[in-house]
């Protein structure tokens, strides 16, 4: 055993750690920070797999803004109970689904009667004619509008899979808008009176704010050409909303407001209007042109931010009657 | 290609700003501008089609210009533009019902139902995999919103199907990682090129098999079905059962026939095939046994599916380019007969003011519209000629009853197609029971009833293009 698989195999074993804590902790606020801390080390794997992009992506939404969420769930859930007599449906379907799978499985390999080993022969007759995909990254960087190939990637190569993401997003606040249907408008001046938070909490909320707008700027910046881009940096605006909205610092917002919903859509419209005007004006869906591709991308991903930030902060802190219509 | 574009884009568009528009637009309006997006998308769609009747071979784009690999792969061929037809065209029938219906709809359907057709079009044009996870994940967020429209009695339903959804998406994208190891490409073209019958493969395709078939509700993984597209308002339950399971039978379509290697094909193919004949009867008695006009409906689905799955099964198993044009005939009139269904059961239970079937007493005399409806797409389940479903079945059973040793197979078909009839004439004879008459609450509404209508009167006009839409079908065949 070398020195060098000794973090790796450090934080391997941290992670199964983290995740059997997660399901099995006695109580729910264990649990929620177990995993807290399950987010972070799958943060700290992305990093030493040499992935800082999804080391950012997931501290910042898996952990971060996750846990938020589960805090905040767990305090409008009512007391814990001791056990759940009655199995819920979705566990017996998972379970047979289970079954299934296994069963097919279990069919499926036991037909296979040259059973080779799945790592033997990978890439040996598959990359031989054509280049492998990071090759051809590589080699198209140049027309690309920008220089890191993560962002290149998701911006241009693959550009209408971010579109699309960006619709995922989207549907998740309105499905979740869903669920608060006419809040009556009266109670809103109840809701809207903040618990007594700490002083402490509220110089810290007031420190870390700027900070954080500063990072995600950076980040959305630096997003051109090294780690960073739309959804870190969305991810950090969102977090320094999540804080000063906790903290009472910063007033709800109400979906009756043409600049809150202009705000949560305005990333997906932009993407998709550039997408018609090369459809219409350009080349084709998509395809920018290379003097203009660097400066698209970084409007587009502008607007993506201020999407991608206000959509989370919505979907981790928004009240009832920030949301209903 | 680019009118398939215009025809993605608009409802894309359209939902954007119609959730933009927010509470400004009251539903009325909204409702128009969903159907003029809609109807646009259609047109769009028509002239897809019709370039492809005319060249009658696959156009493939790279979006961005980037060279095959790197880029997205969008594929237009006559299946794909066929499907993107029969969305728009379910989307306008469905979007005037709702408009114009009594019953109505809020107003947040009208971005969904926007969403959902995009996604829908997004879907049927993709021939990446990775990029089908994504347009998969918009599809099932898609319906589980619209399931919770219902209100609070549809929140666990639409919690369970959003819980089971998400894991069937995970399953999904962990056999796509596995893929994308093994080949380092996504791209379902040039994967048909590469992929060989290997453990990793296997267990790949398994995994995607098993995550794509809870989606779409195949048996035995259907569970979920009739809670969440009973419980769903009445237009979005004709539009899931009609739509949305059909866009996981496409990715498991592609899946089987394109990516895996033949042999692979050929071993899995009569496990779908038998698990499609014991859908069509188990979900076809579960449909009997239903109390409830709209879980009857539901459990129907559950067995029609099972059509598409054995067709599925036996093309693959043979190898038999006639079974593709079966399932995707099957695909199109289970929809339109389907939404006639939903439509009309809902209709039903608005006027009479009971979910029970047996609260149809004497329907042919109080909601006489709803009552045909119900009754003509019934009889296109169970595939009375010369309605779409008799056009599906026929050309399935051709193969199977030319060869003797194919008879088991067609015997499950007829089987299913007992099953059918019993559950379709078991509401059929209780409506014409008029001496215990179950009286209406309200004055029922006719145009809503007529426009449940609509979709069955499509599915029966099916026959008269059925020549057309067999050698569209025929000629798109990979």
């Amino acid at each position: 055993m070398t020195f060098e698989l000794m973090p790796d195999i450090i934080l391997s074993t941290l992670l199964l750690l983290m995740a059997w804590g997660a399901l099995y902790a006695p109580t729910r606020h264990d649990a929620m920070a177990l995993f807290v801390a399950f987010g972070l080390v799958v943060a700290l794997i992305w990093a030493r797999l040499g992935a800082p992009d999804l080391a950012l992506a997931e501290a910042a939404i898996g952990a971060g803004l996750t846990g938020v969420l589960l805090l905040q769930a767990a305090r409008l859930l009512p007391a814990e109970s001791a056990s759940t007599e009655h199995r819920p449906l979705w566990f017996r379907s998972s379970l047979l689904f289970l079954l299934v799978t296994t069963a097919m499985f279990a069919s499926m390999i036991l037909n296979n009667n040259s059973l080779q080993l799945a790592g033997s022969g990978i890439s040996a007759n598959v990359t031989a004619d054509s280049a492998s995909l990071p090759e051809m990254v590589a080699a198209a960087m140049g027309d690309s509008g920008v220089g890191h190939p993560v962002t290149a990637v998701l911006l241009n190569f693959r550009a209408w899979d971010t579109l699309l993401e960006l619709l995922v997003l989207l549907l998740a606040l309105t499905g979740v808008r869903q669920l608060y249907p006419g809040v009556n408008r009266n109670q809103q001046a109840v809701a809207n009176t903040i618990e007594q938070t700490w002083p402490l909490l509220l110089a810290w909320a007031r420190f870390l704010a700027p900070l954080l707008v500063l990072t995600g700027g950076y980040l959305l910046w630096r997003g051109a050409d090294g780690a960073g881009g739309a959804f870190q940096a969305g991810a950090m605006l969102a977090a320094a909303a999540v804080i000063l909205r906790l903290t009472g610092l910063l007033p709800g917002l109400s979906w009756s407001s043409l600049l809150l919903r202009l705000a949560v859509n305005i990333g997906a419209l932009v993407f998709l209007s550039v997408a018609l005007a090369t459809l219409m004006f350009g080349d084709g869906w998509l395809v920018y042109p290379v003097q203009w591709a660097g400066a698209l991308i970084v409007a587009i991903e502008v607007f993506a931010t201020l999407s991608i930030a206000v959509t989370l902060s919505l979907l981790v802190v928004g009240e009832p009657e920030e949301l209903s219509a | 290609m680019t009118y398939a574009l215009v025809s993605l884009s608009v409802p894309l568009f359209c939902a954007l700003l119609l959730t933009l528009a927010g509470p400004k637009l009251d539903s009325r309006h909204a409702g128009q501008i969903a159907i003029v997006c809609s109807a646009l998308s259609l047109v769009a769609a028509w002239f897809a089609l019709m370039q492809m009747a005319e060249l009658n071979q696959t156009i493939l784009l790279e979006l961005g210009g980037w060279e095959s690999g790197l880029a997205i792969r969008l594929r237009l061929n006559p299946l794909s533009s066929l499907l993107l037809l029969f969305t728009a065209f379910m989307h306008v029938l469905i979007g005037v019902y709702a408009a114009f219906s009594r019953q109505g709809v809020s107003r947040d359907f009208w971005p969904l139902s926007s969403f959902l057709h995009g996604s829908l079009a997004a879907l049927w044009l993709s021939a990446d995999l990775f990029n089908l996870y994504i347009t998969l994940e918009l599809l099932g967020l898609t319906a589980v919103a619209m399931v919770a429209l219902a209100g609070k009695k549809a929140y666990k339903p639409a919690a369970n199907y959003l819980i089971l959804s998400l894991v069937a998406s995970l399953f999904y994208l962990l056999g796509v990682a596995l893929i994308y190891g093994r080949y380092g490409s996504l791209d379902v073209v040039l994967l048909s090129l590469q992929t060989q019958s290997d453990l990793l493969t296997r267990i790949a395709l398994l995994i995607m098999t098993a995550g794509l078939m809870l989606k779409a509700a195949l048996w035995p993984l259907h569970l979920w079905l009739p809670a969440a597209h009973a419980n769903a308002p009445t237009a979005v339950s004709a539009l899931l059962s009609g739509l949305v399971v059909k866009g996981p039978l496409f990715i498991l379509f592609l899946l089987w026939s394109e990516v895996a290697p033949v042999d692979l094909a050929q071993q899995i193919g009569p496990v779908l095939a038998i698990a499609g004949m014991i859908a069509l009867v188990a979900g076809g008695l579960s449909a009997m046994r239903s109390p409830y006009i709209k879980t009857l409906v539901a459990y129907s689905t559950v067995a029609q599916l099972g059509y598409a799955m054995m067709a599925l099964g036996l093309l693959l198993t043979w190898q038999l380019p006639q079974m593709h044009v079966a399932l995707w005939l099957f695909v199109i009139a289970h929809g339109l007969a389907k939404a006639t269904l939903f439509l009309a059961a809902g209709e039903m239970q608005a006027t009479l003011g009971t979910k029970r079937i047996s609260g149809l007493r004497g329907a042919t005399q109080t909601v006489p519209v709803a009552m045909f409806a119900f009754a003509v797409a019934g009889g296109s389940l169970i595939g009375l000629p010369p309605s779409g479903g008799f056009l599906a079945k026929w050309v399935l059973l051709q193969p199977l009853l030319s060869e003797p040793q194919n008879w088991p197979w067609a015997f499950g078909v007829l089987l299913g197609t007992l099953v059918s009839a019993a559950y379709i004439f078991r509401v059929v004879a209780i409506s014409f029971d008029r001496a215990r008459i179950n009286p209406p609450d309200i004055r029922p509404d006719r145009v809503g009833h007529w426009l449940a209508l609509l979709p069955a009167l499509m599915v029966w006009g099916m026959a008269l293009t059925g020549d057309w839409l067999i050698q569209l079908l025929a000629g798109s065949s990979v």
